[in-house]
């Protein structure tokens, strides 16, 4: 029997109180210990666990680390922890499928093999990342949302109230803005024909993330709700309002966590085994039924380093073999460079099959590491190009993956601190056909050439 | 007092003192630290020499990848536990004050990673840090720093959305007539050195490595 989210909450208030400096020093001693009793070596040679044992100790790892360090609650200062039997029941009664959207749009999200043949979900769009005005916002989400490989669309972001008005969060500008922002995007599905396609957005407060539903115009019950795990395996009041609000609605929850190389996890080791922690603390305290099982590097601007692919890739495998819990990889979903550059397709894939072979879904969207406030800085093509490689990814076995992901390794490892910017939608799109203009497409298909030359079966 | 004219005995002292803390060796650090003291060295220079070498060791280290945010974290209490076992040896009237700064991530915004790593390198490099946490309001920070007489407000922002806020402090600085008694320094994800220009900020820093120094050019 599970743990009911107000027992956690109970504990919120009860559990033992710890300064935070000595929990985020307890996390890299911790993870020190567990990386010399389970051996787990980094080797940057493998990119990928190719035979699954290595990730076998990853979860294990993870497991003895969620029990022994619980979850700090950044609210209270106190330290929530779960039983081993608690946690194993979590784990076992968590749902291995939801389905999500509507009508002819909806969609079956169902735990995934490693090498699985199960469908990848896809959820594009241009994620939090700013657009110039509302038509353009309109336009965008239209071409992201007519693409048949994407399954679902993440929302962005309209800094501007009435092109003047700067919207900021925690105001009463962030409630109006973010509904209205939805009630666009609604409408671009529907003009591009997919009127029940799950739409993805998170406010920063969950305030306004609440606000953003209505099922006339606003985000619905069937869209989920999404809640995030703070870095590194904390939470606050504020994460734990957008769970309780999915669960007095009967909604799906869907959880974000990201370990850190560099930060309190330390190496890649350390990251891949707060990665399952994290995972885990998503189930059992947020009470997601899917999560997003993250791995950042604190001095990288790119998800998609060596040793991220490698730490994320083991800790999604290792949740992927050990449960039937339904994993979020999302490992492509922030590179370095910018849209319409041969680098972004290349960080991209790589991060995108290691999800897929892993046994990952894709839902956080496309979108350059650091935007800024430069508007319109992504186009629908980076979204197809997300789809076609979760979905051309699909039964790849892990030795090709490894291969194909040590090639592009090969081309934009170096080029990561340097990526090129890229160009905003007006430099690479026909804003009336909604068509990417010549240029564009031919980088396109170069790229994808490239990787049908490589092994990457894209579906025709 | 030089360096140069100090006993090689002495030296060799500081020296190891420096390579202690860099190693984060708590124990040997404290002794060599307690030596000094006994030696009746001058603790300014120890001070000057021995913890302000480590702390620059230790951030070319973390640069490096070589070190990790938990050994910033240590070696910066390691230099405070050193330093207050120096600082017996010095004339309160000699004991020369660290520059202060007040830190925190803006209002509406949970993210922490960057702040701390920015808040651990500053606190190793010397600076008396006051680390107000995440989510943090405007006119909090500024009741902090005049609370503790800081001399500069650093501001962290990884959203779009929470940007406004670090402008927000500094419009109120100017409101308050206060603008010329802190230093403010702006950084995160979104944020770009011409939006910091653009809001009026005294530095912009795109990552920790820059930010301490450009917070030491900013509080030369």
């Amino acid at each position: 029997m599970r743990l009911s989210f107000w027992e956690v909450l109970q504990r919120t208030k009860e559990g033992p109180i710890v300064e935070e400096k000595q929990f985020d020093l307890s996390i890299f001693k911790k993870v020190g210990e567990l990386q010399r009793k389970y051996d787990i070596k980094y080797d940057p040679e493998k990119p990928l666990d190719v035979s699954g044992d290595l990730a076998d100790r990853v979860y294990q790892a993870g497991i003895e680390f969620f029990l022994d360090m619980g979850t700090y609650c950044t609210t209270t200062r106190r330290v929530i922890k779960l039983t081993e039997r608690e946690l194993q029941a979590e784990i076992a009664s968590s749902p291995d499928h939801v389905e999500l959207g509507q009508g002819e749009d909806r969609i079956k999200v169902v735990h995934r093999d490693v090498e699985g043949d199960q469908e990848p979900i896809v959820v594009a769009g241009i994620q939090t990342a700013p657009f110039s005005d509302e038509e353009m916002m309109f336009k965008i989400t239209k071409g992201c949302a007519m693409d048949r490989c994407v399954d679902g669309i993440w929302g962005g972001i309209l800094l501007k109230i009435d092109g003047k008005y700067d919207v900021i969060a925690g105001t009463p500008s962030e409630i109006y803005q973010y509904r209205k922002m939805v009630a666009i995007m609604r409408k671009a599905i529907e003009a591009a024909g997919r009127p029940g396609m799950v739409i993805i957005n998170n406010a920063p407060t969950s305030l306004a993330t609440i606000a953003m539903y209505g099922e006339e115009s606003g985000l619905r019950r069937t869209d989920g709700i999404e809640t995030t795990g703070i870095s590194e395996v904390k939470v606050a009041y504020d994460d734990l309002n957008r769970s309780a609000f999915g669960l007095a609605n009967g909604m799906h929850i869907h959880g974000s966590h990201s370990s850190v190389i560099g930060g309190f996890s330390a190496t890649p080791e350390g990251a891949a085994i707060v990665a399952v922690a994290g995972a885990l603390q998503l189930v059992a305290v947020h009470k997601a039924e899917s999560f997003r099982c993250g791995v950042t590097e604190a001095l990288v601007k790119s998800r998609v380093t060596r040793k991220e692919l490698w730490a994320a890739g083991t800790a999604i495998q290792g949740l992927s073999r050990n449960t039937r819990l339904i994993v979020d990889g999302s490992i492509g979903d922030h590179p370095a460079a910018g849209p319409g550059t041969k680098q972004y397709f290349y960080e991209s894939a790589a991060g995108h099959i290691v999800s897929t072979v892993m046994g990952g879904h894709s839902t956080q969207g496309t979108r350059k590491y650091v935007v800024g406030t430069v508007c319109n800085y992504g186009t629908p093509l980076e979204s197809r190009w997300m789809g076609e490689v979760c979905k051309g990814a699909v039964g790849m076995d892990r030795a090709t993956a490894n291969r194909i992901v040590k090639y592009l390794l090969a081309i934009y490892e170096d080029r990561l601190a340097d990526a090129p910017e890229g160009e905003t939608f007006e430099k690479l799109y026909d804003q009336e056909k909604l068509e990417p203009l010549p240029h564009y497409q031919r980088l396109y298909e170069e790229v994808k050439e490239e990787l049908r030359g490589q092994g990457l079966h894209f579906r025709e | 007092m030089e360096l140069s004219n100090l006993p090689q005995g002495q030296r060799d002292l500081l020296d190891s003192l420096r390579d202690a803390i860099v190693a984060i060796d708590e124990e040997k650090a404290r002794n060599v630290a307690e030596a000094i003291v006994n030696e009746e060295m001058d603790p300014n220079t120890a001070i000057r020499y021995s913890i302000a070498h480590a702390a620059v060791k230790v951030g070319e280290k973390f640069d490096s990848g070589e070190y990790y945010l938990p050994h910033l974290v240590m070696a910066g209490d390691l230099m405070d536990e050193v330093g207050t076992i120096l600082g017996r040896n010095i004339p309160s009237d000699q004991i020369g004050e660290k520059k202060v700064i007040v830190i925190g991530t803006v209002q509406g915004d949970m993210h922490s990673v960057g702040k701390n790593l920015v808040s651990t390198m500053l606190k190793s490099g010397g600076f008396q840090v006051h680390d107000m946490g995440v989510d943090v309001a405007s006119m909090a920070f500024i009741d902090r720093a005049k609370e503790v007489n800081a001399d500069m407000i650093a501001l962290s922002s990884l959203l779009t959305t929470t940007m406004p806020y670090q402008k927000e402090v500094i419009d109120d600085l100017a409101s308050m007539g206060l603008r010329e008694k802190f230093k403010v320094i702006v950084g995160g994800g979104p944020v770009t050195e011409h939006y910091a220009k653009e809001i009026g900020a005294d530095g912009y820093a795109k990552d920790a490595v820059e930010a301490l120094r450009e917070v030491k050019r900013l509080l030369a």
